[in-house]
């Protein structure tokens, strides 16, 4: 036992000396195991803020993963009753119509004629529609003059639909569900629309096919919902005061779409109704993770190998500082193995040199880039919401200290098993 | 008086060329405590080879080596680190000083070497005492960077002498150093022989050898007595 402690603080008085006075080569061994051990722990954080961002924009478009999604063509006019009552005061299902809208002044066409996005020019002249179903290009006649007007997608929400889709606020507010619905449709624009009714200046007046008479819009609020295309959100009940029952769905361009949760009884009510007037709903249930495991998985492969190849260059870093110096070292060592140091303590002393560095390094890099990670959550966090809860990545830290410390051991163990297998008397005859 | 060291018949083969060559060729020697002994010989005849098969750093292919009167012919690896560090030190040509510790750690090496503990007060007083031996205790922070090859020498001579080895041993000691810086080495070397340390110098200056007890002759692994030398040749 007492051997014991005097050979460990042997090691630990000589490893620490080695330490404190080849401070150059301490140095750069720890240079290059700070470097390697950040590098993979930003890798690693890097993989899963990306992962987190793809989710993010999955869901985005997406909606989250679970959402039952109910679709159904406009062209029945027996749609639009049917999904109306089935979902009425129901929290648990949300019915979205959709049509075409301009905003702007009368009688003009559109910037974005078709309702694309701003920045895209398509070419080639929209096409019309008749009840039929035919189709065939507008005539420059028909298409009148462009003017300042905004073509948008108008959706109408019977609720709040962001339990199902995680719309991201960027300015304003969302629409208000609880309150009384009032005369002047209150709309919250997508990105894209904010950004055309912010470059073009058009008048508050907006037609919708079907509607009574024009009306005015105000404009409550801004949010992202990973759509390209300008978009306009409305709440229905705001809606019917202008446009009458049974024309909320263009028979040319609507659409009817029911998100609800999992489990809930209007899937099968509202299934069974349509059946019964041979409408044949398409139902699906979102679920994005599993879709994108694969795709997923292969950036996980990717950012693990980068991780892999850069520990790869640190742990050669410290490997070459360590193997720079072996000459030195196996005099070194064959000198200490003539004043009787037994090879076990050369062992403890190369150890405790690297434990010492290792150590320390890794708590370094590894304060560090934790510290590093949390100022970028903080400070960028409220705008990018994938970062927001993303955790240091312990296994990264921990695989980097691991892969330093072996690399430390090595270092110091190729010149000290090379010393130890050279007989002193041929080190000491030189 | 019983021998320290006895060795008999101690034959050394280099092997692993075409034709293995008898580098040490049944070489018997006793070693008493205090004495003084000079090898002499020409380049090649053997004698770093024979410290190196007394100083335990190298095992005979046969013969006998007692020490003290045991059998250490044939020692374990383990055993004879532990008997360098008890019963031996060494001097060589280079000075083999680690150049990143002071002269006072070099010293230190020795002491902490794994072989018994002793408490860091005592240490020092022992470290500084083998530099006062040698006197050079003024230099104890300094770097060998910083020291002259005679004061280098001394600093190694201190490190050998720090466990109070029972035997010295001193490879060309003077090899690398001037006339007068060489005599102040040997005097120090000489000195720890009135401690009983027995010492056992290899040297090519017949002035040096002229001051041990006993002065060996080694001619192609063979170890001759000469008697009288410098005297009547
Ligand atoms: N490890 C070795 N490799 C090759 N030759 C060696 C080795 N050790 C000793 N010799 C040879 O053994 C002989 C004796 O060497 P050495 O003991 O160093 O002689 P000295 O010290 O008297 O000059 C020399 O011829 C030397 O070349
Ligand atoms: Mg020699």
């Amino acid at each position: 036992m007492i051997r014991f402690s005097g050979r460990l603080r042997s090691a630990l008085i000589i490893g620490l000396q080695g330490i404190r006075s080849r401070k150059l080569r301490t140095l750069l061994s720890m240079v290059s195991l700070f470097l390697g051990v950040l590098a993979v722990v930003v890798v690693q954080a890097g993989a899963s803020i990306a992962e987190r961002a793809v989710l993010a924009d999955m869901e985005l478009y997406d909606g989250f993963d679970g959402t039952v999604v109910m679709e159904m063509g406009g062209s029945s006019p027996k749609v639009e009753p049917i999904v109306l009552d089935t979902v009425a005061g129901r929290s648990d299902a949300v019915a979205m119509t959709g049509m075409q809208a301009i905003i702007g002044e009368p009688g003009v066409r559109p910037v974005n004629q078709g309702g694309g996005s701003f920045d895209d020019s398509w070419g080639g002249s929209p096409m019309i529609c008749d009840e039929q179903g035919n189709c065939r290009e507008q005539t420059p006649a028909e298409l009148g003059p462009q003017g300042q007007a905004i073509e948008l997608r108008l959706t109408a929400l019977t609720g709040d639909v962001r339990q199902f889709r995680p719309y991201r606020p960027q300015a304003g507010q969302w629409l208000d569900f609880t309150s009384v619905p009032m005369m002047a449709p209150r709309l919250v624009l997508n990105k894209e629309a904010a950004k055309g009714f912010d470059r073009y200046k058009v008048p508050a007046e907006m037609r919708v096919p079907g509607a009574s008479a024009n009306m005015t819009p105000q404009f409550v609020g801004v949010v992202d919902d990973g759509d390209a295309s300008p978009r306009a959100y409305v709440r229905l009940d705001e809606l019917t005061q202008w446009v009458p029952a049974g024309k909320l769905v263009d028979p040319n361009m609507g659409e009817v779409r029911v998100l609800m949760s999992s489990g809930t009884p209007v899937e099968q009510v509202l299934t069974s109704k349509l059946k019964a007037v041979n409408i044949e709903p398409y139902v699906h249930i979102v679920n994005s993770r599993e879709e994108q495991e694969s795709e997923l998985a292969l950036m996980r492969w990717i950012f693990l190998a980068m991780a892999g190849l850069v520990l790869l260059i640190g742990v050669a870093g410290i490997l070459n500082v360590g193997l720079a110096t072996v000459g030195e070292r196996v005099e070194e060592f064959a000198l200490r193995r003539a004043v009787g140091t037994p090879r076990a303590l050369l062992a403890g002393i190369v150890l405790a040199e690297t434990l010492i560095t290792g150590l320390l390094t890794a708590a370094l890099a590894i304060g560090a880039s934790a510290a590093a990670l949390k100022a970028l959550v903080t400070l960028a966090g409220d705008s990018q919401p994938f970062l927001q809860g993303v955790e240091f990545p312990w296994e990264a830290g921990v695989a980097g200290v691991i892969a330093g410390l072996v690399a430390g051991v090595l270092g110091g163990f190729v010149p000290a098993i090379r010393a130890a297998g050279i007989p002193i008397a041929t080190v000491m005859r030189a | 008086m019983t021998a320290l060291i006895q060795l008999s018949g101690i034959t050394k083969v280099l092997k692993g060329q075409e034709q293995p060559r008898t580098i040490l060729d049944g070489v018997g020697l006793e070693v008493f405590p205090g004495e003084s002994i000079a090898i002499v010989g020409r380049s090649g005849s053997g004698k770093s080879t024979l410290l190196s098969v007394l100083g335990l750093f190298d095992r005979p292919d046969q013969g006998t080596y007692l020490l003290s009167g045991n059998d250490i012919s044939r020692l374990p690896e383990r055993r004879a680190a532990k008997l360098r560090s008890s019963h031996f030190g060494f001097v060589f040509q280079r000075f083999f000083l680690l150049k990143h510790l002071t002269a006072a750690q070099n010293v230190a090496m020795a002491l902490v070497n794994g072989q018994g503990w002793l408490p860091r007060r005592e240490r020092r007083a022992r470290v500084m005492q083998a530099l006062e031996q040698v006197g050079i205790a003024h230099l104890a922070k300094n770097r060998p960077a910083r020291m002259s090859g005679g004061e280098q020498q001394r600093v190694a001579i201190a490190r050998a002498l720090v466990r109070e080895p029972k035997i010295l041993l001193a490879d060309e000691p003077t090899g690398a150093l001037d006339t007068e810086t060489g005599a102040l080495v040997i005097d120090a070397l000489l000195g720890v022989t009135a401690h009983g340390c027995a010492l056992i110098l290899v040297t090519h200056d017949r002035d040096h050898a002229a001051r041990m007890g006993r002065v060996l002759h080694l001619d192609a692994g063979v170890l001759t007595e000469q008697v009288a030398v410098g005297g009547t040749a």
